[in-house]
């Protein structure tokens, strides 16, 4: 994926640069405001990393071209700001979210990452099983009127379970859509993730039911 | 029982007319256990007063009243005396000289009385809260229908100065009025003619003067003689004692004139120290009171400033409304009457007019 | 404004009040006296004209003088109805024709001849008004000076007198009542724009700096001048105070990520099993130092914010979950159940949504690392008057006696846990500026629960 990292302090931006390439992406690091502009005028990305403190041309201002030119790609805002303003000041200009300076790396990679498949044009509409509501667009759950924080491999899972509700998928098949071909995966990996699904769907008017040496399935409880 | 003999018997033995009776009062017990007395020195004859006199008792059956009857000058006199002496006479004094009664409460003879009766006298009739006029009495013609014809009947001043004038011979020595060296009231009246009208006034004393006028002390003493038929006119007669004859003697007839009708109110006067000072004061009330008014109208006095004239009386409808009546304020310029010099001045007028020389007012024809 | 004594209105009403009772009292006297003396002249006129009348009537004749005393004399002084009245004579051989023969009795007559005399007197006990006019004969036979003395007594013009002085009175009053009432009302006229910027500051919010923009009397300019150059000096305090936040924060938070982003770099080389016991001790500590930063900040902004931001009605459910979404961290472990509910309620509150956001990202930043072990659970709901957010983990909760002590700053409620720092002190100190409270409930079987309590907004808009 293509990054563009809009920092101008340099330990920071050094930090982030080797942190995003270490995981295979490709990082385009920009110290001034004008010059991330710039780039930004001619060259598309997966997603930007911007922190709104900048020399020349804040990252307020770059947002707003951006967004002005109706670019798709997703923004990430750092701030060393307090006021929670610009926090949502950078929302309502269309950042996708945002992190406080300073910040936990694995934060920035978790959020960067969720921000990327967002972009990757995963379907958008909303699937619901029993009260299980699940946006694929904002990627979250609910349980009736409760929200509940699923991880992206849960959130997967509970996406192929529940797109078709009653049909069973057996474990290859949950194994291979979850971690794909490429990952060495025990396939105990689909009983973990199933079990923290199970719990975090606990009252819900859905279950999943496991058919022992067949595979799962999703079953609302009204058609019972 | 033995009260009403004894009653009945003081009253056969007092004199019909009133002298002065010095110090011998008429005295009325009380109807109940006597606790208080009260002294009532008067110009007014008895007759006239009993009827208030009674009533009060009924009202006030504790008090015991000693009633002593003078005329005027007399008891203008012994209170004159008597409150330069520092000791008053009596607790209450009646008199219908009020120009007499001013003259003392001027004179600081009086004790003052505020009530809520004393409050409804009339302005005119109250001075000071010391003088009270507590009657309303016209002054008025008598005549006797049996030797005066009706054309003759005079109805006013110069009526009467007239009809002596044109039947001088008929009526000489028939017409009879007060003698104002000896009555207070007698002047008091002739005074107020003479303020009223001067000509006619002179005109009138002429006449009488040439009619050979009879003069007596005493309204009671002229209305005996006309009911006698020793005369045929009385001239100045207080309505109330006229009426009380008329009452007795229906040949009598009262002519109200009908130029102008001097009107009396007699007036009553608490003694400054009055030793019966509460009794004074209940009577007095009693006098203003409604029913002491009543009892007046109907038995006593028989004039009232309010209603009609009594039946048989020639006159107006009511005097108050016919705007004849000359009602003699009870007021200071009562104080001018009661001047010595022209006191005097004036009886000597009188006597010289009606008799030709000037007689001592002191020195009655008697 | 008439509660105590210091007020403008009551003092200036006290002021006038005594100065016109003081001058109601003077008019009075001066009123008493001048019904006095009117009434004196009244009733002299009165007497003098009886006693010329009475004297006027005398004659001479043949030697010797008459007296035929007016009634229209004696009327005259009748006017006054209730006064006894006395009189004397005085022929000019001295003799008394008539009257009261001891009236005046030692007064020197000789002195009084053209002009009549008036003074007071008394007699028989009362006190009397006494007049003597003379009057000169020239009979051959009787020449010299005759005197009448009038006297009278003073009831009614003591009467009169005391009527008019009666009267004035009533009028002063009146008159003093009225302008009392014209003065509370001028004094109330004149303190309006007072009371009219007492009520402009009033109303205004705390944390509107702009100068007062009321008409105002020219007195009053200066008084308004002072308050506005004062607000300015606080708008510019308060926006210095602002700014230094603003930029202690970004001081300070810019080369603390430059520190964790290099100890970051650091733990992706290799390094021995001492050094990264070491890296993981500085990563800690670095954690730990943002934090507390933030936190302070976050307080500071917090303690601002409560003067100085206007408070706006706001949806408390999209303002939790905000704050939700930004206090739990993706990197969350994915054991922990974290959920987020809202009832349908849907609350409102006035407050400031930056502060509030503040305050329940503190306390669920709270729960995640002091509290929860594997459940973590914000409930937003309404109950009696109040918006309610409840925020509940599984951990082993704080016990009662340190609820007080947690909510100061940097309270510790573990012994080895490092410090709890600013977090429910934040949260505490939004929850009162907005009259709230911060509370907690006792530990039960699923859990320990901090809860926020909120007024909710009553009425629609504003």
């Amino acid at each position: 994926m293509r990054i563009l990292l809009v920092e101008d302090t340099l330990d920071v931006g050094e930090a982030i640069a080797r942190r995003f390439k270490a995981i295979g992406h490709s990082v385009d690091w920009e110290t001034s405001g004008a010059a991330a502009a710039d780039i930004l005028d001619s060259t598309g990305y997966d997603l930007i990393i911007l922190d709104v403190m900048l020399p020349e041309l804040d990252g307020f201002e770059i947002l707003r071209r951006l967004r002005r030119a109706k670019s798709p790609a997703p923004v990430l805002v750092l701030t060393a700001r307090s006021e929670i303003e610009d926090r949502v000041e950078a929302l309502d200009l269309g950042a996708d979210d945002y992190l406080v300076k300073p910040f936990d790396f694995r934060e920035l990679e978790a959020r960067a990452r969720v921000l990327m498949r967002r972009h990757a044009g995963e379907p958008t509409n909303i699937i619901q099983c029993g009260d299980i509501i699940l946006d694929r667009a904002s990627r979250s759950a609910r349980v009736g009127r409760r929200e509940i924080q699923l991880k992206r491999r849960e959130i997967s899972l509970l996406e192929i379970l529940a797109s078709r509700p009653g049909r069973v998928f057996s474990k290859d098949e949950l194994l291979q859509s979850l971690f794909g071909f490429d990952e060495d995966v025990s396939p105990n990996a689909v009983e973990l993730y199933i079990g923290r699904l199970r719990k975090k769907l606990d009252c819900a008017k859905a279950r999943i039911v496991t058919l022992r040496g067949v595979g799962y399935q999703l079953v609302p409880d009204d058609t019972e | 029982m033995r009260h009403l003999i004894f009653l009945l018997v003081l009253f056969m033995s007092a004199p019909a007319t009133a002298q002065a009776i010095g110090k011998k009062p008429v005295i009325f017990p009380a109807l109940s256990t006597a606790s208080a007395t009260l002294d009532i020195h008067a110009a007014t004859d008895l007759p006239a007063m009993e009827p208030l006199l009674r009533d009060f008792q009924q009202a006030a059956p504790d008090i015991t009243i000693n009633y002593f009857e003078y005329v005027t000058n007399d008891l203008y006199k012994a209170a004159d005396e008597a409150c330069r002496a520092g000791h008053p006479i009596g607790d209450i004094l009646l008199s219908s000289s009020v120009d007499q009664l001013m003259k003392l409460a001027n004179d600081g003879c009086a004790g003052a009385h505020r009530s809520p009766e004393t409050k409804r006298t009339a302005r005119w009739a109250n001075w000071r809260d010391e003088v009270f006029g507590f009657t309303y009495e016209p002054s008025i013609f008598v005549y006797d229908s049996r030797m005066v014809p009706p054309e003759d009947v005079p109805r006013s001043h110069a009526d009467l100065a007239e009809l002596l004038r044109r039947r001088i011979d008929f009526y000489r020595g028939r017409i009879g009025t007060y003698d104002i060296r000896l009555s207070g009231i007698g002047y008091l009246l002739a005074y107020s003619d003479a303020r009223q009208t001067t000509t006619v006034y002179g005109r009138l004393l002429e006449s009488m003067s040439r009619a050979d006028v009879v003069t007596r002390c005493c309204n009671s003493e002229i209305l005996e003689l006309i009911t006698g038929g020793q005369l045929y006119i009385g001239y100045n007669i207080l309505g109330s004692y006229a009426y009380a004859a008329m009452l007795k003697n229906p040949h009598l007839r009262i002519v109200v004139p009908q130029d102008y009708t001097l009107v009396l109110r007699r007036g009553a006067l608490i003694s400054k120290d009055a030793p019966n000072l509460a009794a004074a004061k209940r009577f007095l009330d009693y006098l203003l009171s409604e029913r002491g008014q009543r009892v007046s109208r109907e038995k006593a006095f028989f004039f009232a400033e309010d209603g009609t004239l009594p039946k048989g009386v020639d006159g107006p409808e009511t005097l108050k409304e016919s705007g004849v009546a000359r009602p003699i304020r009870i007021g200071p310029s009562l104080l001018a009457a009661q001047d010595q010099a022209q006191r005097l001045r004036f009886i000597a007028d009188w006597a010289d007019v009606l008799f030709g020389s000037a007689r001592r007012p002191d020195d009655p024809p008697k | 404004m008439t509660r105590n004594d210091s007020s403008l209105f009551t003092r200036l009403a006290v002021l006038v009040s005594l100065v016109l009772c003081v001058g109601a009292t003077a008019l009075a006297i001066a009123a008493w006296y001048y019904a006095r003396a009117a009434a004196d002249d009244a009733y002299d006129r009165v007497l003098k004209g009886a006693a010329l009348q009475m004297a006027d009537s005398l004659t001479v004749d043949g030697g010797e003088m008459i007296v035929d005393l007016p009634a229209s004399a004696f009327e005259l002084l009748g006017l006054a109805e209730r006064d006894r009245l006395f009189y004397r004579i005085v022929d000019p051989e001295g003799k008394t024709l008539t009257g009261y023969a001891d009236l005046a009795n030692g007064s020197d007559l000789s002195a009084v001849r053209s002009e009549p005399i008036v003074q007071n007197g008394s007699y028989s006990g009362d006190p009397v008004r006494i007049v003597v006019v003379a009057r000169a004969f020239s009979d051959p036979a009787l020449s010299g000076w005759a005197h009448v003395i009038v006297a009278q007594t003073t009831e009614a013009r003591r009467a009169l007198a005391a009527e008019l002085t009666t009267r004035a009175v009533l009028l002063v009053l009146i008159m003093s009542v009225m302008a009392l009432a014209g003065t509370a009302l001028a004094i109330r006229y004149a303190l309006r724009p007072v009371w009219r910027l007492g009520a402009a500051l009033n109303s205004r919010d705390s944390q509107d700096l702009k100068p007062i923009e009321v008409d105002m009397p020219r007195e009053m300019r200066p008084f308004v001048g002072s308050i506005n150059h004062f607000m300015g000096r606080l708008e510019r305090r308060v926006s210095q105070l602002e700014r230094f936040i603003a930029d202690a924060a970004h001081q300070i938070r810019t080369p603390l990520t430059a520190l964790t982003a290099q100890v970051d770099l650091l733990g992706q080389d290799k390094l021995g099993a001492g050094a990264r016991q070491h890296l993981e001790r500085v990563q800690q500590r670095a954690e730990e130092l943002a934090r507390l930063t933030n936190q302070l900040l976050s307080h500071a902004m917090v303690i601002h914010r409560a003067d100085a931001v206007r408070l706006a009605p706001v949806n408390l459910v999209d303002i939790a979950r905000r704050a939700f979404r930004a206090a739990v961290p993706i990197t969350l472990s994915p054991d922990i159940i974290v959920s987020f509910e809202a009832d349908e309620s849907d609350p409102k509150v006035l407050g400031d949504a930056v502060s509030l956001r503040e305050a329940i990202v503190n306390v669920i930043d709270n729960a995640l690392r002091h509290g929860t072990l594997s459940r973590l659970e914000v409930k937003v709901s309404s109950e009696a008057g109040n918006a309610v957010i409840e925020v509940e983990d599984d951990g082993p909760g704080i016990p009662r006696e340190a609820w007080e002590s947690v909510t100061q700053r940097f309270a510790t409620p573990k012994q080895n846990g490092g410090t709890a720092g600013l977090g429910f002190s934040i949260a505490a100190e939004v929850a009162s500026a907005h009259g709230g409270t911060l509370g907690f409930r006792e530990r039960n079987e699923r859990g320990f629960v901090v809860v926020l309590k909120l007024p909710l907004l009553t009425g629609e808009g504003d």
